[in-house]
């Protein structure tokens, strides 16, 4: 019973770090773009979702909402604005710019938030349920199922939708995109205001159960680093994987080895994988 | 005309080298001079990643890792032996190319972003096992000799000492690094850099060119470790192994002209007084404005000026005073 | 990008010329050193707000505060009604840095004594460079026990260290067992940076030393999203007290994860740090009911001379003073007080003087037993108390010869 009940704990959490992986796996894949200010949407989103709380009230529907869209707009700003023009220089470049892209968000938020650690008003959700002797509450309950919904959502976006086959169209062969008459601009912008999107709903739902501050975003960063790879760059169904077992693996290695474990569990088996299969699990060799 | 170019990059570094000679000279003052010693340590460790990122041109993400073990053993062998931390210099080099080894062999098949995330994930693992590891000072660090026994112990009260020494090391550093790129191997490390099926068609051994660069690099980034845990007394794993030592190494470097003999050097001689200017001015405040300007000033480089500041300086100094290499 | 370069050339031009300015002749300058930004900005933000409150109690009249030296009249009557100047730097978290910019405190802006660092590793590196140039340097909040001890003149610390928290939490359990709470084994939950490290240790070989069964010692780091497992293994153990050292965030966390996983161990003590956080009551006030918590500091009845520091504090920062804060402010005042006895601002006379202290504790705002300061520089009268969570505040529990409140035992928390 407490093996499932850890298991519950870690699938849940995975299921978050799968939603704004995706959104990091969707740029990487499509633009072969390294993003390290991706964990500082997550916290930008839980900013995002707390204001939106407190001045239209409302359940997580509202300020989820809120998140995903203020994400998507500064996403798509942040991509005609700074990527458009880095993108096809140096990759040291590109990691600069998003290198210097999180400081200047974390910073910013800083400034505007101030230091202090915050969390949701309680009155937004709360309780616990006991379903079959396994204790699951109820924020982080609603937060793992929609986060497994959104990933799936975007999964079949990519899959199923003429924008989706637009955006991979590009990814493929940006000039033959462009002779068939998408324009690669636009699906760029969009991929990034998805990306900046989805980390930023994952952060209002992440937000009801843990509190923050602004320097919250670097460990959402690595996290989403690590899975990503696991993965496979670009691909969503291998960041949703792997995101559920990378919040598996830390969950079973918090409570079996010890929480200071759990990462140099996930960090050691990343590079245990990096040796033997290059490609990430789903991921193109 | 070739020669002419030649010898006016010749003036321009002894000019250079004069400068740095004379600067603790002319700013008396401590704090001056400690800023110099910094941003000396900054042009080495930037310099060192250099080799494998820039020349090479393989992003390493994570050369806090050697950066981290230099600082350690010196540290280490001061604690637990009494040894002066010198000792453990050449001690940490050879751990950190065997380590290199460890690391470069497996990633070196792999092409592109994975070795940046490979190394990425092992600096952060080895920052958290020295983090639970009592024999390193777990948690809390190791300190270095509090009040020094002798001069061997190299923990001066002065900053003139560490200046020369660094620049000592840092001219070496730059004249290995100069051999290099003139020698076959640079040749080679250039080849894999513009691309590696091209290279390995021309007969260039990939793997070994990337791997050698790798151990070349680690072991000056292990030399600047040491050198900042000699100089700061005090090491613990996140001033060591953090991702902010890594990613400094990659910003200067990137910021000045990655592949560029000089250009780690102008990087540091940018960003050290920036962020000791910003810090100083901004940083008693308490608002955090020291990091949005940082980060405002990185973001607007990288948008305007991909190639670094050398790329600047050839773009818009008179065209004799450029580097013959990036003539048009 | 000319512009932009321009810019960059100009900031590097001046950043050559140096921010020193003369200063009016008899002001005493005072460096202090803290972390504004990065992980522990918020501590060090608290802090600096406190020592500037403690600043304006002692350069400007504070005749409702009599009891604390200097308060009453404006300035330093030793210096002839000399005002103190606050010079204060980020140090980033940074030891380096910290480094750094202690020199600039020394060499460019001539302070005469500093206060600081929060981190232990940033007080580590910056009382070096304070011992080589000769200049006071008071340690207001770092605990661990190396910062004192390396045979250091010029380091002085008014905070009790880890070693005093392990000892403290020892004898409030013989304390409690003697009133007939039962405490069979303790748990101890630890943050795994420097700060919480070393009090842990402290904990658990002062537990050793007075046979108290430790049930678990859980390290995990503070930037952990999720605290189940740590609180599964607690389920598990059933310790009677469990010590959570831990930051803010994680405190928050583990109180509803308590919740949300259906446990409550009989009493809950925190090593102040993240329960004192001004974000922690607001956040848990609802499920960590009858928490207990380590402060030395207690805000005390309206009217008495703590309630009124703590309304200058509120009055500036908006949140009430928490320990750690207090600490550094009243490590603020121990020095002021030792510059005015020692009527000069030099160092050496400062020295002397800070090793001539001898306050009593009526002239404290902090609940110390004293300040006095042994061969090594430690406060060998720090002490400090234990709180506990009533409603939406804190209340003073022990030691039990002190107060009045009864001390709730099991704890509510979120039933």
């Amino acid at each position: 019973m407490l093996l499932l009940q850890v298991i519950v704990g870690g699938l849940l959490l995975g299921a978050i770090y799968a939603l704004f992986s995706s959104g990091l796996t969707l740029i990487w894949g499509m633009m072969n773009f390294i993003n390290f200010a991706h964990g500082e949407f997550v916290m930008l989103g839980m900013y995002a979702a707390l204001l939106a709380a407190i001045w239209l009230g409302g359940g997580p529907a509202v300020f989820g909402f809120a998140s995903l869209l203020a994400l998507f707009v500064l996403g798509v700003i942040i991509y005609i604005s700074l990527i458009r023009h880095v993108m096809r220089g140096p990759m040291l470049a590109q990691i600069l710019s998003t290198f210097g892209l999180a400081l200047l968000l974390r910073y910013t938020a800083f400034w505007l938030f101030s230091a202090n650690v915050v969390s949701m008003p309680e009155t937004v959700l709360s309780g616990n349920l006991n379903i079959g002797g396994i204790l699951v509450s109820v924020p982080q309950l609603i937060a793992g199922v929609i986060a497994a919904a959104l990933t799936i959502a975007m999964h079949l976006l990519l899959t199923r939708t003429t924008i989706g086959s637009k955006l991979l169209a590009v990814a493929e062969d940006r000039n033959a995109a462009m002779l068939m008459g998408i324009r690669p601009d636009g699906m760029q912008a969009l991929a990034w205001g998805l990306s900046a999107g989805s980390a930023g709903i994952a952060g209002a739902l992440m937000a009801m159960s843990y509190p923050w501050s602004p320097s919250v975003g670097e460990t959402f960063g690595l996290t989403a680093f690590v899975v990503v790879t696991f993965g496979g760059f670009g691909s969503v169904p291998g960041a949703m994987y792997a995101g559920l077992i990378i919040g598996l693996i830390q969950a079973l290695s918090a409570y079996y080895l010890g929480p200071i474990y759990k990462d140099v569990v996930v960090y050691a088996l990343f590079v245990a994988l990096l040796w033997l299969r290059p490609q990430g699990l789903m991921g193109k060799a | 005309m070739k020669e002419a170019t030649t010898s006016k990059i010749a003036w321009g570094w002894l000019a250079l080298a004069a400068v740095f000679l004379v600067y603790p000279l002319v700013f008396q003052s401590a704090f001056f001079r400690d800023i110099g010693v910094l941003l000396l340590l900054a042009a080495i460790s930037a310099s060192a990643w250099n080799i494998v990122g820039g020349y090479a041109g393989q992003v390493s993400v994570g050369h806090g890792m050697f950066f981290g073990v230099g600082a350690y053993v010196p540290l280490m062998v001061f604690t637990h032996l009494g040894w002066p931390p010198l000792l453990g210099v050449p001690i940490a080099i050879v751990v950190v190319l065997v380590l290199s080894v460890i690391v470069g062999m497996p990633t070196f098949r792999l092409q592109g972003h994975y070795f940046s995330m490979a190394t990425l994930a092992v600096a952060e693992l080895i920052r958290l096992l020295v983090g639970t590891w009592d024999f390193a000072g777990a948690a809390i660090g190791l300190s270095g000799p509090a009040i020094p026994r002798g001069w061997w112990d190299l923990t001066f009260t002065s900053e003139l000492p560490y200046y020369y020494i660094f620049l000592g090391v840092l001219a070496t550093l730059l004249l290995v690094t100069w051999q290099v790129q003139r020698s076959r191997f640079g040749y080679y490390m250039r080849a894999v850099k513009a691309g590696e099926r091209a290279a390995k068609s021309l007969g260039v051994p990939v793997r070994r060119t990337k791997l050698f660069a790798l151990m070349l690099s680690a072991a000056f980034t292990s030399i600047a470790g040491s050198l900042y845990a000699i100089k700061t007394g005090f090491v613990d794993p996140e001033s060591g192994f953090g991702i902010l030592v890594s990613v400094q190494m990659l910003i200067i470097a990137a910021l000045g002209g990655a592949g560029t003999l000089i250009g780690p050097l102008i990087g540091a001689i940018i960003l050290i007084p920036l962020q000791t200017a910003t810090n100083t001015w901004f940083g008693g405040g308490g608002s955090g404005l020291t990091y949005i300007l940082y980060g405002g000033i990185i973001v607007l480089l990288a948008r305007f000026e991909p190639g670094g500041l050398v790329e600047l300086w050839n773009t818009y100094a008179p065209r004799r005073w450029r580097s013959g290499s990036h003539a048009p | 990008m000319r512009k932009s370069s321009f810019v960059l050339a100009a900031l590097l031009g001046a950043s050559l010329v140096g921010a020193s300015v003369a200063q009016a002749a008899d002001a005493v300058k005072i460096g202090i050193l803290f972390p504004l930004t990065g992980n522990a900005a918020a501590a060090g933000q608290a802090a600096k707000a406190a020592v500037e409150v403690a600043t304006d109690i002692v350069n400007n009249d504070h005749p409702e505060l009599s009891d604390i030296p200097l308060a009453k009249g404006a300035g330093l009557p030793g210096l002839g009604g000399a005002k103190i100047e606050l010079v204060s730097v980020d140090h980033q978290g940074n030891p380096s840095v910290a480094q750094q910019q202690t020199l600039r405190l020394i060499t460019q802006e001539k302070v005469q004594a500093l206060v600081g660092a929060y981190q232990s590793s940033c007080a580590l590196t910056a009382t070096a460079v304070a011992e080589r140039y000769g200049i006071p340097f008071v340690v207001g909040d770092s605990v661990a026990g190396n910062i004192t001890g390396r045979g250091f003149k010029w380091t002085f610390r008014v905070t009790p260290l880890a070693a005093d928290f392990g000892d403290a939490y020892m004898s409030f359990i013989a304390d409690a067992r003697k009133a007939g709470k039962q405490i069979r084994s303790i748990a101890i939950i630890n943050e795994n940076t420097d700060y919480g490290t070393s009090v842990a240790e402290a904990i658990e070989g002062a537990a050793k030393k007075a046979n108290i069964p430790v049930a678990a010692r859980i390290p995990y780091s503070a930037s952990s999203t999720d605290v189940s497992a740590q609180v599964l293994q607690l389920k598990d153990k059933q310790p009677d007290l469990v010590i959570f050292i831990s930051y803010t965030a994680d405190a928050i966390l583990y109180m509803k994860t308590m919740k949300s996983l259906d446990y409550t161990p009989p009493m809950v003590l925190g090593d102040d740090s993240g329960f004192s956080d001004p974000s922690f009551i607001p956040a848990v006030k609802d499920i960590a009911q009858g928490a207990m918590n380590r402060s030395a500091w207690d805000i005390g009845k309206p009217g008495s001379t703590s309630y009124k520091i703590n309304e200058m504090y509120k009055a500036k920062t908006g949140h009430d003073l928490d320990d750690t804060s207090g600490r550094d402010l009243q490590a603020f005042l121990t020095l002021a007080e030792a510059i005015n006895r020692a009527g000069s601002t030099e160092p050496a006379k400062i020295q002397a003087a800070l090793k001539a202290t001898d306050l009593k504790p009526n002239q404290l705002m902090m609940g110390y037993r004293g300040v006095k300061f042994d061969g090594t520089g430690q406060n060998i009268l720090a002490s400090t108390y234990l709180i506990q969570l009533k409603g939406d505040s804190y209340e003073l529990v022990w030691p039990f010869d002190r107060t009045q409140n009864k001390l709730e035992w099991p704890m509510k928390g979120w039933r």
